[in-house]
This record gives C-alpha cells, sequence and structure tokens, in this order.
C-alpha cells in the first residue's frame, strides 16, 4: 500500500488537488430555471474570503506602484511643468465667472422642476454626490473586464453605485472591500445596463463582447439605426441615472443566433482602456451638500441680478417675437417668401431637411386628386391660399426649401408647379 | 534526439533559488499582470503567472511543487477576476504538472525547448479554460482563439527574455 502511494504520489496530489477545485467551482454555480447555469452574483463566504486576501495581497503593491507614477508625474507637472499657468488661471477665472452666470440661472428652474416632481409624485434619478476615485488595477485576464479602485466601504463606496467619468458611464460597483473596490466594466460580457438611441428612441441593454467592445443586444432589425447616433443611459436599470453619455453608434451586425435581430456595436464615449481618474455616483437622492450650498449661495449673491436682467432681457424679446408680422406673406409668390428669398443676406435660417422623409414629413403628404383637380382654373389655387393661410403655406415652404438638389419629394413638385405657374404667367 | 533527452547529470540536475524568489517572483507575477493591462490597454497578450509556473515546474522538476504552484497562482488569478474561482487554477495546475512531468525528461537547458513548451502550455492553458468554462459549468462565454494565439506567442516572448533573467538568480554549487 505504501508503495502504491509512494509510486503514485505525483499523480493523486495532482487528482486531490484537481478534485477539490471542480468541488469548489460546483459550489459557485447554480442552475436556472431556464435550464441554462449560471454564476452566483453574490460569492459565498468562502469564495468571499478568498478574493479578499488576494485583494489584500495584490492591491498594495498596486497602490504603491500607481502612487509613485503619479508621484513622479505630480513632480514634472507641479515643479517642473509650469509654463502657460498665469493664462490658464486667467481663462478658468472667465469660466468660473460664466458657470457662476449659468448657475444662478438655472437655479430656479431646478428648484420649479424638483417642486413640480413632487407634485405629480415623479421622482426622477439625478446625480448629488460622486466620489473621485483612481483606477489602481485589473483582473488581467481579457475574459474579465473589471478593475480595482483605491476607495472601498470605508470612503462610503456600496455595491451597485454606477461608475462614470465626465465623457460617459464605465461601469457599475461590483464588490467593495475595505480600502479598495471590484468595478465591472460596461464592456465586460456580463455587464448589462439599460441604454436609449438619442434619436430613434430605440431601448436595448448594453453588455460587452468577446472584443470588448460594448454592444446593444436584444432589439429587431431597424434601418433608422445608423453609425454616429448617440446612446444615452435609459435610467431603468436602478443602477445608471438616464441621460447619461453611453458612446455613439460604430456598426449595426447581425445577431448570429436569431436572424430578425441585430448587436449595435458602440464606440465607449469614456476610454474604457485607459482609464485613470473616475466618479463614483454615491448619491441620487435631492439634497445639496454644504459645499453646493454655499456655491450656489455664491452664485445667486454675485451673478443673481445679473441673470435675471438676462432672463428679463429672453422674456421681453420673446414677447415681441409673437408680435411681429408672420414670415409667410399669403400674397407673395412662393419663391419670393421671405424664408426663401436667397437674394435677401439676412434671411431666415431654414429648417433643416429631413434624412429619410417619409409620408409624415410636413410638405411631402400627397392631396388627394379630386375629380375637378384637372378642370381648377389657374387662379383658384391663390385665392385658397389666400383663404386658409395657416394651412396651405406648408406645400409652398417645403417645395423650395427641399431645393431643385432633394430627390424625395415628388408629391410637392407637381402641387408647388401648378401653383407657380400663374404667378409665371399672370 | 540525445539534444531532446536529458541523460546527462547536469541536465537532470534540480534548480534550487533563494527562499525570496520563490515568494518575490509569482507575487510581482501576479501584481504586474493585474497592472500592466492598465498600461497597455486592451492588449492582454500575456499570463505571467503562466510562463514563472512553467519556470519554476521546468527548474525544479518536482511534479507536487508544478502543480502547487500553478494551482495556486491560478487561484489568486481568478480571485482577482469576477469569474468561478477554479478555472483558471485547474487550468494551470495540469500546466505545472505536464511541465515538471516533461522537465524530468528533456532538456531544460535549451532555450529553443522551453518557448516551444511555452507555447504549448498556453494554448493548452487556453483550452482547458474553456472546456470547463462552457463544458464542466456550462456557463456562456464567448471566445477568440486568435487571441489566445497571439496570447501564447506573447507568454514565448516573455519567457524568452524572463528566463535567462531567473537562471541567474538560481543557487549554483
Amino acid at each position: 500500500m505504501e508503495s502504491f502511494f509512494s509510486r503514485y504520489r505525483n499523480l493523486l496530489v495532482l487528482l486531490a488537488v484537481l478534485v477539490a477545485q471542480i468541488v469548489g467551482l460546483a459550489v459557485q454555480v447554480r442552475r436556472v430555471d431556464s435550464g441554462r447555469s449560471t454564476l452566483d452574483t453574490g460569492d459565498g463566504s468562502g469564495v468571499r474570503l478568498i478574493r479578499m486576501w488576494t485583494n489584500a495581497l495584490i492591491t498594495p503593491p498596486e497602490r504603491l506602484i500607481h502612487s509613485s507614477k503619479l508621484g513622479a508625474g505630480s513632480l514634472w507637472s507641479n515643479y517642473i511643468d509650469l509654463r502657460h499657468v498665469r493664462e490658464q488661471n486667467r481663462q478658468l477665472q472667465q469660466t468660473i465667472d460664466r458657470l457662476q452666470l449659468e448657475q444662478a440661472s438655472l437655479l430656479e428652474d431646478a428648484r420649479q422642476g424638483q417642486r413640480l416632481q413632487g407634485l405629480v409624485n415623479f421622482q426622477e434619478k439625478y446625480i448629488y454626490a460622486t466620489l473621485a476615485a483612481q483606477a489602481i488595477g485589473s483582473s488581467g485576464s481579457d475574459q474579465s473586464r473589471v478593475f480595482y479602485l483605491d476607495k472601498g466601504s470605508s470612503d462610503g463606496l456600496d455595491r451597485d453605485m454606477a461608475v462614470i467619468t465626465p465623457d460617459g458611464i464605465v461601469g457599475k460597483i461590483r464588490d467593495v472591500f475595505p480600502h479598495s473596490a471590484q468595478v465591472l466594466a460596461i464592456n465586460d460580457q456580463t455587464a448589462g445596463a439599460g441604454v436609449i438611441l438619442e434619436s430613434t428612441r430605440i431601448r436595448g441593454i448594453l453588455r460587452g463582447n468577446a472584443a470588448g467592445q460594448p454592444q446593444i443586444v436584444g432589439i429587431l432589425a431597424d434601418q433608422r439605426i445608423q453609425p454616429g447616433e448617440k446612446v444615452l443611459t435609459a435610467g431603468g436599470d436602478m443602477v445608471f441615472p438616464r441621460g447619461l453619455p453611453v458612446g455613439v453608434v460604430e456598426k449595426v451586425v447581425r445577431d448570429p443566433d436569431r436572424d430578425s435581430f441585430i448587436h449595435v456595436i458602440v464606440k465607449p464615449a469614456a476610454h474604457l482602456d485607459r482609464l485613470d481618474e473616475v466618479l463614483v455616483i454615491t448619491s441620487t437622492q435631492p439634497h445639496f451638500s454644504p459645499q453646493e450650498q454655499q456655491d450656489l449661495a455664491t452664485s445667486e449673491l454675485v451673478k443673481g441680478p445679473e441673470a435675471a436682467a438676462i432672463k428679463e432681457q429672453k422674456k421681453a424679446s420673446a414677447i415681441m417675437a409673437e408680435h411681429l408680422p408672420g414670415l409667410i406673406d399669403p400674397n407673395l409668390p412662393p419663391e419670393k417668401q421671405p424664408l426663401l428669398d436667397s437674394s435677401n443676406p439676412n434671411g431666415v435660417a431654414r429648417p433643416p431637411l429631413p434624412l429619410h422623409p417619409d409620408r409624415f414629413t410636413p410638405g411631402t403628404a400627397v392631396t388627394p386628386a379630386s375629380p375637378t383637380d384637372s378642370e381648377t382654373t389657374p387662379q383658384a389655387k391663390p385665392e385658397s391660399a389666400e383663404t386658409h393661410p395657416g394651412a396651405k403655406p406648408k406645400p409652398h415652404l417645403a417645395t423650395p426649401a427641399s431645393g431643385p438638389d432633394h430627390k424625395t419629394a415628388p408629391a410637392t413638385q407637381p402641387d408647388s408647379s401648378r401653383q407657380a405657374t400663374p404667378q409665371r404667367n399672370p | 534526439m540525445s539534444v531532446l533527452s536529458a541523460n546527462t547529470r547536469r541536465d537532470l540536475e534540480v534548480h534550487r533559488y533563494p527562499l525570496l524568489v520563490y515568494v518575490l517572483v509569482p507575487l510581482a507575477a501576479l501584481v504586474l499582470q493585474a497592472w500592466l493591462p492598465r498600461v497597455v490597454g486592451r492588449y492582454v497578450w500575456f499570463d505571467l503567472p503562466l510562463v514563472v509556473t512553467i519556470y519554476f515546474a521546468l527548474g525544479r522538476r518536482s511534479p507536487i511543487q508544478g502543480t502547487l504552484m500553478g494551482g495556486g497562482l491560478g487561484l489568486f488569478e481568478d480571485a482577482l477576476t469576477h469569474h468561478a474561482i477554479g478555472v483558471n487554477g485547474i487550468a494551470k495546475t495540469v500546466a505545472g504538472f505536464l511541465a515538471a512531468s516533461v522537465g524530468v525528461r528533456i532538456d531544460v537547458e535549451n532555450h529553443t525547448i522551453r518557448i516551444l513548451l511555452n507555447f504549448s502550455l498556453s494554448l493548452l492553458c487556453s483550452g482547458i479554460y474553456v472546456f470547463i468554462y462552457r463544458v464542466l459549468l456550462g456557463l456562456d462565454l464567448e471566445w477568440s482563439w486568435l487571441t489566445e494565439l497571439l496570447k501564447a506567442v506573447g507568454n514565448s516572448l516573455i519567457a524568452f527574455v524572463l528566463f535567462p533573467i531567473l537562471d541567474r538568480v538560481q543557487i549554483r554549487d
């Protein structure tokens, strides 16, 4: 018996280590109702202990490397490279003045908005408190896109807090240790954030793919989704407040598993691969910190009257604009309308052309041909335009605004030509 | 074949290192593996704990030590991720055991052999990782074999540079 153990000692040790690890794996995975396996999102006490030990072992050297890197950087930037500081200081002072003016102007609107939200019992999440933290390390694996922050539960961080940068969202806190925290980035395969496309208003779930690119999954194929469209947080995932920038659509690819579905690859707004300093949203409750209250008071005191004067000025301009005569003169032919008169150097800005005009686009609606249409005398149309100035000018405006190079307004072309004819041949 | 086989006394010599090297080198491998991706961005085409496991397993020529070192480093690597703890552990346990078993039979002083071993064991580790994740655990995981191939090449290059440096710190009679 002894010879058996001594002879196969190596293999037995290998088997023992493997079996122990397989048993350990088995307790971490459970089967869900759909029949698939999933990892427990909350680690068991044993697993958490291993993670904590590893964190305690790895984080201090990482912190040391990071602080030495920062120290060298600050030595350069704070003592050696101090050129243009006066100029920057002057620009920053100007920015502070401008922001104080804007803050004083927006303060009353914000208060009114909160009062209204309270009235309709609707609580929108805003960012009220953030905590700056440094990214000090990562998982070291491209299969697990997590990174570590130098702040932890002792600094007030907790699980499921959103992590952002001024450019866009980054991820959410997955696990918290006393002096560090693990953040699951939005480009991980197990991440999930509710997002919405800005112009098409299509909603979806954002998660990463094998290449580490964030992608919106589970949406039906839609021709309107084009590269360059902005992606924002939708606010329904209980992590990210609504309206934060996520990125822009990079490309659209077919879902390999489901024919009618697509994946929208998103170019993230935040530089997920080179994160340095991030902000953790620690509170979305409507309260202001003492420092913020002091800033608001300062803004009101310093720039309040100025902001009020600007607001009054804008209100007066709006009232005046309402009383000014309309820009559509029913007595003038379409090409001489003030809105469309190219000879006028102070012409009014035209509305932007629709990218994909459809039957709902103003000016492209087809009027059903009446039996008397062909018999209508040339003088009949201008008269009707005079009778209904609010309804008829639309085709007049839309057709020339589309321009001669606009190829997608066939419905309006005959109409405008019919109306223009009597003006050319009175 | 005589080049490959370890038939001289020197070839079968067990390399010994100061205790500090046994502690600091694996620790440095773990720390750098966690820190370097912040510098190199998405190009994490290396696995320093695996390279260190293979080096010590080849040098010590002890399958038990290779098994334990591989298992330990793999578990630490797993603990840094948000995945199940044990996947990398199993993969590196097997890699450590195989490297030490091979080290008994071939000339591990030869750089080409060590680099080839690194390359093949890196690919084997990736294969075991996918097998455990997809088959054993039945979890969803998208996978790119090109990345794993690049990682194997990266490990081989690191081994080409690192092994001669570590050879210098071994205790010689």
